[in-house]
């Protein structure tokens, strides 16, 4: 059975094209990540999944009903956490838990859903609109827990999260998954989708770009991490065939090192045993990682910029020089395109 | 089921809100100040019906109507606006769940407002006087308590139409202003065209009708009547747009509507009409409001 599956799925507002001819299938029991930049379309998405907001063109199924005609039975059977949300700020914590387990059916102690999101049953009898950010997430996720849905859908659910938390709900949509559970997890933060997610759909500008696993997205998108060599001598990759290894997709020798770039991390091993064996003599080497910023933009063209969490080390010198100078707020792509422009 | 669950959390968070406490201790107020200084006053020429007159002026057409707006307004849109009505969905609601609970909630709070209110004035009319005809003045409480409802089901459907909280507010403010400021200049206006002059002191039935129409116009001249003495609108059009001469405002009475009309009142202008145009200005709105909420992108 699937989780969710679009046919055509399509929503514009007037002229602007929020979703276009969306073709999604999530499979039952895995965790799916939806990645992509802010107002790429995954609230959208999600959105004409609850239907919230219907659809310009195409249709959708989840849990095998149909998302407008038997909107009921989708949320009789889906747990949500949605994005940029509000509670009821004079009410308790834990009398909004009451309230979904009323809503739902729900069998669980509050206690327990509590302890799971990691809130203090003390906090939880103060009243919401005293409550930080992350506080009212791991509420809302608590919330979307009740009633044992058979498919959870997340969406940006690390916003206001410190580590800890973000860990805490880590654990939570693997015990989820272990249980049988569609995870459907929206976010724009790379590093998040690849911790937890089976499958991970790209989506850019509204428009789905790829659907793989994030083995199957390295391997796919040719940004291979490799492996660079110094070696005594000048670097020569005669003799040694390094292009023969399985998993390996280029080896270029230049500024007295080898760099072995492969898609497969089992093949740095061998390349490594070949160079020893019959290559010069090795003095050093180390691995250069292909970021998760780099898959994204090879498979979208937008900078890896806008999908890499915040906070997180902006390693390209020129890159952050330019967005200081612009301010410090806009993404690497527009600062390129005003400098464009000056140079015209 | 879930409808019912809905109604009782939003009315716990309702009968949280300090605004609407407030306004209910200004009412309280006031008339504790009125009932005060008539106590004082020598009541043998007075009616035990006059409280009806000054509750229904200050109670009836300014606070009970402005509260229910301020109660109501936001009942769908705050939730929309903050996000939270995701969380209702996701809780699995439905939107005619969502639309039914507040609706229900919201009721529920003018409800209590208005009985408050007609308790109040039932309470003073027996502390002044002797023999209080309390068949008028449950009929009065009903007619409140219908006012009420309107109100908060123009503001309800108001709030399922809007997509933000201005847009609400807007229409909220703006229903007052039509019955209070537009509505009888606008009528008056029409009756000008028709007739070629402004009405008089003796006007047409269908211009009396139409001024009905208007919720708080059919409030104000049914409770005229059970009062048995002549009820000031907000602002005194009657004075402004219409032909009467000046000695009416020494005997307003003059104004009553079976004192205007010749003859008995026609059906439409009776007091069970009152109730049929207040009823509509129920179920009207909240039919508007669903069926656009039913259709709206909620984002």
């Amino acid at each position: 059975m699937t989780a969710i599956e679009t046919t055509d799925l399509t929503k514009r507002y007037g002229e602007e094209t929020a979703l276009e001819s969306l073709e999604l299938t999530v499979d039952d029991g895995e965790v799916f990540g939806f990645l992509g930049p802010n107002g790429a379309g995954k609230t959208t998405t999600i959105d004409l999944l609850l239907d919230f907001i219907r659809p310009t063109a195409g249709s959708a199924t989840v849990l095998g009903y149909d998302t407008h005609d038997e909107t009921d039975a989708v949320r009789d059977r889906v747990g949500i956490l949605p994005d940029g949300f509000d509670l009821w700020e004079r009410s308790s914590g834990y009398r909004h838990l009451e309230f979904a387990l009323e809503s739902k059916n729900g069998t669980e102690s509050p206690e327990a859903l509590l302890e799971r999101v990691g809130l203090d049953l003390k906090d939880a009898e103060r009243p919401v609109g005293d409550y930080s950010k992350g506080m009212a997430q791991r509420l809302a996720m608590a919330m979307a827990l009740v009633g044992d849905p058979d498919l959870l859908i997340l969406d940006e659910p690390s916003s206001g999260l410190d580590p800890h938390g973000i860990r805490t709900f880590q654990e939570i949509i693997r015990e989820e998954a272990a249980d049988g559970t569609t995870v459907f997890f929206s976010s724009h933060i790379l590093g998040q989708v690849a911790a937890v997610c089976d499958r991970v759909g790209i989506l850019d500008d509204g428009e789905l770009v790829t659907v793989d696993t994030i083995a199957g997205l390295r391997e796919r998108s040719g940004v291979g991490s490799s492996l660079v060599v110094d070696v005594a001598g000048e670097p020569s990759t005669e003799g040694t065939a390094l292009t023969e290894i399985d998993g390996v997709t280029e080896v270029t020798a230049d500024d007295g090192r080898l760099r072995v770039t492969y898609a497969d991390p089992a093949a740095k091993a061998l390349a490594i045993h070949r160079l020893v064996e019959s290559g010069p003599p090795i003095v050093d080497f180390e691995t250069e990682e292909a970021t998760l910023e780099d898959l994204f933009s090879a498979f979208t063209g937008v900078d890896g910029e806008s999908v890499r969490e915040q906070g997180a080390v902006a390693d390209e010198p020129k890159a952050s020089q330019k967005t200081v100078a612009d301010g410090g707020v806009s993404a690497d792509t527009d600062a390129d395109e005003e400098e464009e422009e000056v140079v015209r | 089921m879930s409808t019912a669950l809905l109604a009782r959390k939003d009315f716990e968070d309702a009968i949280r809100s300090r605004m609407i406490w407030a306004v209910m201790g200004v009412f309280v107020f006031l008339m504790g100040i009125i009932a005060a200084g008539a106590a004082t006053d020598n009541l043998s020429e007075a009616e035990p019906t006059e409280v009806i007159g000054v509750v229904a002026n200050i109670g009836g057409l300014l606070l009970i109507p402005i509260m229910a707006l301020l109660v109501g307004y936001m009942a769908i849109v705050g939730e929309r606006q903050s996000g939270s009505l995701r969380v209702l969905f996701g809780l699995s609601h439905s939107r005619w769940d969502v639309f039914a609970g507040k609706l229900l909630s919201r009721l529920g709070v003018i409800a209590v407002a208005s009985v408050v209110a007609c308790l109040v004035a039932i309470v003073i009319a027996v502390g002044l006087f002797d023999d209080v005809p309390i068949r008028t003045f449950l009929g009065f409480s009903v007619l409140t308590i219908l006012l009420g409802m309107a109100f908060t089901a123009i503001a309800v459907g108001v709030s399922a139409i809007a997509s933000s909280r201005m847009q609400a507010m807007a229409g909220a403010i703006g229903s007052y202003v039509v019955f209070t400021l537009v509505w009888h200049p606008a009528v008056t206006a029409f009756h000008y065209l028709v007739e070629g002059n402004l009405p008089g002191l003796e006007a047409p039935e269908w211009y009396f009708f139409l001024l009905s129409l208007n919720p708080l116009e059919a409030y104000r001249a049914v409770s005229s009547e059970l009062a048995g003495q002549f009820i000031w609108p907000m602002v005194g059009w009657q004075t402004m747009v219409e032909d009467i001469p000046e000695e009416t405002l020494e005997e307003p009475n003059a104004l009553l509507l079976s004192n205007r009309v010749s003859g008995d009142l026609p059906f439409y202008l009776s007091d069970w009409f009152a109730a049929v145009v207040l009823l509509a200005w129920i179920v009207v709105p909240l039919a508007i409001g669903y069926w656009r909420f039913e259709r709206a992108d909620l984002n």
